[in-house]
């Protein structure tokens, strides 16, 4: 029906091939980094392997998973996303909905007050400061409790809990339930979706986050996996560049086939494998969350 | 005067029994107060101590007690022997990553709207953000896997097909820091902020484009007429947001972050950046008032950046951010 220049066929190929090489150049780093986990350590360090792996082996994630250090960071990293995706979601609903009651007292004062924390902050040395004034420098809530109000997902929440009909807290208020019944028995139970798009990105931070973790803990248990990753790659990085790396090699050398880079790969498949299966339900969400955010700003 | 004092009487009255009535909800909502006091608004006043003596020993309180000493943190720091190399990176990478970074979003949202078929441009779309969820410390062990002089496979094929005779040290020199950012700061965020532009595109008149065919425009002429001056207000827009956070890397962000990981002693001399001197300084040698100056003036930096550029906006294309 419509009619191709020549004009049309160019640009389209031209497009077609860029477009391609964005998606290989996504993709191959991480298939790359999938390939080597998989493939035997010393083998790994003779060049050579591009997109499958040469000597199959799942030592390296047998190595991570016997590792006490590696473990204790996962589980840490796992027990604070659950923790911190839940406690997070459920606390910045409840002040959403205060704030997206219409004959809220004070409303005003209280979306000014959010709008200003939103926008302005004292810097990385105060909060610090605050921090270890609290007591919660070294322990393992200093990842939840700073982190339980989301002043973004304040926003987001309160214009959708405004957009439920009124009726449906009216009629639970007439049959007698207090605010507290209503928010956990009736908007809740209605706001899956809004819930399930929190609790998503919540959890990705959660599983991303390593600032907290360097900045304020010591204590080498409650390190997150991130930031043990972090710590491995940045060793190996310096030694390679200082070439004492062979005898660090030798050193790392033990029974099984590992080397501190294979099993370096096995734990960031393990750091990108959980994102990968939430990255489908993140997909259907995002794009409107992130929208509302645009317009706010 | 006694009618004006009851109905006084009577609204107060009212309004406590309202109070009552919301008490949970005011709970929520005071909960949600007291959060921000403890954790947004009490870090503010910590700001104080850059102009103050002051010792994390003295706590929390010591912000307040501790002897003032005026601008003398600032003079120290602007005095340092690494200032001007502190000030040269900051600067550097952030205008690098304005210049390079910020319209490819832009040019992948355009790419993706002219391709065709639907469901190459969904799956190239898909990928194409994937490596906004993924943190920085993956990226950067994926990265060194990749390009790491020992260990990169990027050498490897780079050495294949002739274009270098030996390794790299693209992680380890001073010389590569700067491109190396930009680049990755390309990869991880073009795909996420390209959904904005692709939706302000999808927002343009189809009829506009069909217009412009029955006048002969061909597709590069359609995308310099229509497409661009369709997205203006958007580009204005995320520029306006990128200049703000200019001294963190703009929209695609993460300054701090790629020079802390991606810094290391072979490559300081480009990738140390204010910001991760100040936290050097405060955290490692526990110099926290100095630190904090240092902070501050960079948030000064910031502040004036977005007020000017959003004047320059609102005067040249006529609607800024506030």
């Amino acid at each position: 029906m419509k009619f191709r220049t020549k004009e049309d066929y160019i640009v389209d190929t031209v497009n077609y091939i860029l477009l391609g090489i964005v998606a290989i150049v996504t993709i191959y780093p991480f298939w790359y980094v999938f390939v080597l986990s998989f493939n035997d350590g010393y083998d790994a360090l003779v060049k050579g392997i591009y997109f499958w792996p040469r000597k199959f082996v799942l030592d390296n994630y047998i190595a991570f998973f016997t590792d006490g250090r590696w473990l204790s960071a996962f589980g840490v990293s796992v027990v604070r996303t659950v923790i911190g995706g839940v406690c997070t979601t459920l606390f910045t609903c409840m002040v959403a909905y205060a704030h997206s009651r219409p004959n809220l007292m004070f409303r005003r004062f209280y979306s000014l007050l959010l709008i200003f924390c939103m926008y302005f902050s004292g810097g990385l040395i105060p909060f610090y400061v605050t921090l270890r004034s609290y007591n919660l420098l070294n322990k393992f809530w200093v990842y939840i409790i700073p982190g339980l109000l989301s002043y973004f997902f304040v926003i987001v929440a309160r214009s959708f809990f405004s957009e439920l009909p009124p009726e449906l807290m009216e009629a639970a208020k007439i049959d007698g339930a207090s605010d507290l019944g209503i928010f956990f028995r009736v908007v809740l139970p209605v706001s899956t979706p809004l819930l399930a798009t929190m609790l998503l990105f919540q959890a990705v931070n959660h599983w991303n986050s390593w600032v907290d973790s360097a900045y304020y803990v010591r204590d080498e248990s409650l390190r997150t996996l991130s930031y043990r990753m972090m710590e491995v790659i940045n060793k190996s990085n310096i030694s390679d560049a200082m070439a004492q790396s062979s005898s660090a090699m030798a050193q790392m050398a033990e029974a099984n086939r590992t080397t501190s880079f294979s099993l370096q790969c096995a734990s960031l498949v393990v750091c990108i494998i959980p994102i990968l299966c939430v990255y489908p339900f993140l997909q259907k969400h995002f794009v409107q969350g992130m929208m509302i955010g645009a317009v706010k700003g | 005067m006694e009618m004006t004092m009851q109905a006084k009487k009577q609204k107060s009255a009212r309004r406590m029994r309202l109070f009552k009535n919301q008490i949970w909800l005011q709970l929520f909502a005071i909960i949600g107060v007291v959060f921000m006091l403890l954790f947004s608004i009490v870090p503010m006043f910590g700001i104080i101590m850059a102009f103050k003596n002051y010792s994390i020993n003295q706590g929390i309180a010591g912000i307040f007690t501790s002897d003032w000493v005026g601008l003398k943190h600032f003079k120290e720091f602007f005095g340092e022997q690494r200032f001007p190399e502190l000030l040269r990176n900051t600067l550097a990478l952030s205008t690098l990553k304005l210049i390079f970074s910020f319209p490819m979003p832009i040019l992948l949202a355009i790419m993706l709207h002219e391709a065709r078929n639907m469901r190459y441009k969904k799956f190239v779309q898909t990928v194409s953000y994937f490596p906004h969820f993924i943190s920085w410390i993956v990226c950067y062990g994926v990265v060194y896997a990749l390009a790491s002089e020992k260990v990169g496979v990027l050498q490897d094929m780079l050495m294949k097909i002739g274009l270098i005779s030996e390794p790299v040290p693209f992680l380890t020199s001073p010389n590569w820091f700067y491109g190396v950012s930009v680049v990755l700061s390309i990869w991880k965020s073009s795909g996420w902020w390209a959904i904005i532009f692709l939706a302000s595109i999808s927002g343009i008149d189809p009829e506009l484009y069909e217009a412009a065919v029955v006048d002969g425009a061909g597709r590069l002429k359609r995308i310099r007429h229509i497409t661009l001056p369709g997205i203006k207000g958007s580009i204005v827009t995320m520029l306006i947001i990128s200049i703000g956070s200019f001294l963190g890397g703009g929209l695609v962000g993460s300054n701090f972050e790629q020079s802390y990981l991606f810094g290391n002693a072979l490559n300081n001399s480009t990738a140390e950046l204010i910001q991760t001197y100040s936290f050097k300084v405060g955290l490692v040698h526990g110099r926290f008032a100095y630190a904090t100056a240092i902070s501050l003036v960079e948030s000064c930096v910031s502040l004036f950046l977005i007020l000017t550029s959003n004047f320059v906006a609102k005067k040249t294309a006529g609607s800024g951010l506030f």
